[in-house]
């Protein structure tokens, strides 16, 4: 059952020799090749790649990446940050800065900043760190009722329920049928909150965790409570610092103000684009390589440890006091959604719109110009490109919403260049368990480059790479095969 | 208990492996280890869901498809790109499933990132790890580990297509628990473990 995970071990003797890996290994309880096989995984245990690093995303290849690249000693891996303006990240030893607005800002310092938000509509509108402040707004009633039996947890699950809530990390799946089956399981149970926003073009998660922690901590709380959870763990990107510290302040003063009902803990992540894939989640939480297990089971039976498990994105929870305040009739009709709109826009940032908002007018909100525009990436990497600018932004609709990422692309753009900055990206970010995708993504990236357009050998590797085993491998080639539909209908 | 498959009716015993009633192409099952889901070559369609016929039972009622045409182009695919990147010189079966399949590695292009480059390792006098014909099953990490011996002396080392096994801490074998008891080299599918006595 529940041993003391590897990461947290690993990551206090950083940096690591080969001693130091063993040590974690007996104190973890497990042999020294499994301990090897994670140190071998995790890009933070073999030493962090040092100097001036340009941050690598959809959006920088669309800026001139080469040229940008050029003054830089290397490439980092997406932050959220470089989607509204190109960033670099300055890496000195163990310590790392952000370089923003001709500053050097450590990690640990550094919020996107808050002047995002245009057209908020549920969210409050400033940012809220504070207890008082948040309790001033109108925060904590829910909690408070539940800790004082007044909200009972069946009530909150039909709150869920009713409210229709599809969850936001990108496979959309009803929240409430989630919550139900582990509220059905067998103690002892727990609940992790998927905080490892690591897509290309997404940073609403980021922005949440950032901005408004006691807001994503009384959802969590609350669905712990509606699920008998006996412990919490927000397992966090390792990058998003400030988010960390200011989560863990927060929920120090919940717990002095005796408003911590379920002990609460913080989890650094393994900080790469499949440790947000649930199970790979819950294996990186374990201690073990961020791989995806088979399923079924599904973590609702056998998650951490083998016990029931709810995980849920950041947003999703986020949004369980604002139905309970709303009113979960009224919070269904105004289906607040968080998109991150970045690219060629006047106003990249965060924006919340209702669901259904056509895409165009989202473009619009944002300060783009349809007309102006060759395409948009529709949900980060794992989306599509299109120029369907009445599209209507929901789930279950023909194009997947994914996180709610929009990432605008000007005529001059060369889509091409993205695209070869998408592939790279998933044959970086390939666990390599199954076969399909480590092969596929890398086979990709050549095809990208040679700009390959033969309908069959396209058709192809879409075909082998739907195979995988995990949602990467899975939804790796949609932007291919959606930027060769846009060059049709051009 | 009764299911079809390709049409045709088939009774079952409940939790029967689908890869026991149907004929699908597998590589990184092994009855002995946990492994298994992982190559996806053994793929079927399953009430019109792609499922491993190597980890899903039998149910009642099942709609099982195992030769789609969308199944084909998918294992002649997968074997395609196994040939492209790795040598496959040590794994005849596999050559014979390439050429059932009427794969056509070269249709591809070429592909810098290669497995086929790697060196053999010669560490002990009883077998080579020669893991530019490792496909990256997991069969011996396995087989060493949970599965049959709990020695642990095989570790994964990387991520994507250039990850493969490798000793704890990089070590030659001799220097890790390794018993050589040959359990990995019974199980590995494509010779990249081999017996340094079938070496001319
Ligand atoms: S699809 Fe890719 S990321 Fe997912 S399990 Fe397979 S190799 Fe790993
Ligand atoms: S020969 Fe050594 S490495 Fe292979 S299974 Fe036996 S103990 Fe493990
Ligand atoms: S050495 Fe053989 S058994 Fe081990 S992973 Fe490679 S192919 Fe599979
Ligand atoms: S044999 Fe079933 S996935 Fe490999």
């Amino acid at each position: 059952m529940e041993k003391p995970s590897l990461l947290p071990l690993l990551d206090a003797r950083l940096p690591l020799d080969e001693e130091k890996v063993a040590e974690a290994a007996r104190l973890a309880g497990i042999p020294l090749a499994q301990a090897w096989g994670v140190v071998r995984y995790y890009p933070r245990y073999r030493g962090l790649p040092q100097g001036r690093l340009l941050v690598d995303d959809p959006v920088a290849r669309a800026r001139g990446f080469p040229r940008l690249l050029e003054k830089a000693d290397g490439t980092h891996p997406p932050l959220g940050l470089e989607a509204l303006s190109p960033i670099h990240v300055r890496v000195e030893g163990e310590k790392r800065f952000v370089e923003w607005e001709g500053r050097l800002v450590p990690f640990r310092e550094f919020r996107l900043p808050f002047a995002l938000g245009h057209g908020n509509r549920l969210l409050p509108s400033e940012p809220i760190q504070e207890l008082a402040q948040y309790e001033a707004l109108g925060g904590l009633v829910f909690l408070r009722r539940a800790l004082e039996n007044l909200l009972a947890p069946g009530a909150i699950l039909e709150a869920v329920e009713e409210a229709g809530l599809l969850g936001r990390g990108g496979a959309a799946f009803p929240a409430h049928i989630k919550m139900r089956a582990v509220a059905r399981g067998e103690a002892p149970r727990y609940l992790v909150v998927n905080a490892d926003e690591s897509e290309p073009g997404n940073f609403k998660d980021r922005f949440l965790l950032e901005h408004h922690p006691f807001l994503v901590l009384e959802g969590t709380l609350l669905a712990a409570l509606a699920t008998g959870a006996t412990r919490v763990f927000l397992y966090v990107r390792d990058e998003f610092e400030a988010a960390i510290l200011g989560l863990e302040k927060a929920i120090q003063q919940l717990e002095e103000a005796r408003l911590l009902p379920v002990p609460t803990e913080v989890f650094r992540s393994g900080g790469l684009y499949i440790c947000g894939e649930e199970t790979a989640l819950l294996e990186s939480l374990e201690g073990k390589r961020a791989e995806p297990r088979l399923k079924p089971p599904f973590p609702v039976e056998k998650g951490l440890w083998g016990r029931p498990t709810l995980v849920q994105n950041v947003e999703t929870l986020a949004n369980l006091p604002l139905i309970l305040k709303e009113g979960p009739g009224s919070w269904r009709q105004k289906e607040p959604k968080l998109f991150s709109i970045s690219g060629d826009v006047a106003h990249p940032g965060l924006y919340e719109l209702p669901l259904g908002t056509p895409l165009g007018e989202a473009v619009e909100r944002a300060g783009g110009d349809p007309k102006g525009l060759k395409a948009v990436l529709l949900g980060g990497a794992a989306g599509v490109f299109t120029r369907d600018f009445a599209l209507p932004l929901r789930y279950k609709g023909r194009i997947p919403l994914g996180a709610g990422a929009i990432v605008a692309f000007a005529k001059e753009v060369d889509l091409w260049e993205v695209l070869l900055g998408l592939a790279e990206f998933f044959r970086e970010e390939s666990c390599g368990k199954c076969f399909p995708c480590p092969l596929g993504t890398a086979v990709q990236v050549e095809m990208v480059r040679r700009r390959e357009r033969d309908r069959d050998l396209v058709g192809h590797l879409g075909q082998a790479l739907k195979g995988s085993l995990c949602g990467l491998g899975q939804s790796a080639y949609w932007a291919y095969q959606s930027l060769l539909e846009v060059e049709d209908a051009a | 208990m009764r299911l079809r498959v390709n049409g045709q009716e088939v009774e079952a015993q409940e939790g029967t492996l689908l890869l026991e009633i149907t004929d699908p192409p597998h590589l990184c099952y092994h009855p002995h280890t946990e492994t298994r889901g992982i190559c996806r070559l053994c793929l079927v369609e399953v009430d019109g869901r792609l499922l491993p016929a190597c980890t899903t039972q039998a149910q009642e009622g099942m709609e099982v498809r195992t030769d789609t045409q969308e199944l084909q182009t998918l294992r002649r695919t997968l074997l395609e790109w196994l040939a492209l990147t790795t040598d496959l010189g040590q794994a005849p079966s596999l050559l014979a499933l390439l050429k059932a399949h009427h794969g056509q590695p070269q249709r591809w292009g070429k592909l810098p990132l290669n497995r086929r480059e790697r060196e053999p390792i010669r560490d002990n006098p009883f077998f080579l790890r020669d893991y530019a014909k490792c496909v990256n099953c997991r069969l011996c990490v396995d087989a060493c580990g949970d599965g049959i011996m709990g020695v642990y002396a095989l570790a994964l080392e990387g991520r994507g297509l250039m990850a493969h096994p490798t000793t704890p801490l990089d070590r030659p074998l001799p220097e890790t628990p390794c018993v050589f008891c040959g359990n990995c080299l019974q199980v590995c599918p494509t010779g990249a473990l081999r017996p340094l006595s079938a070496e001319v």
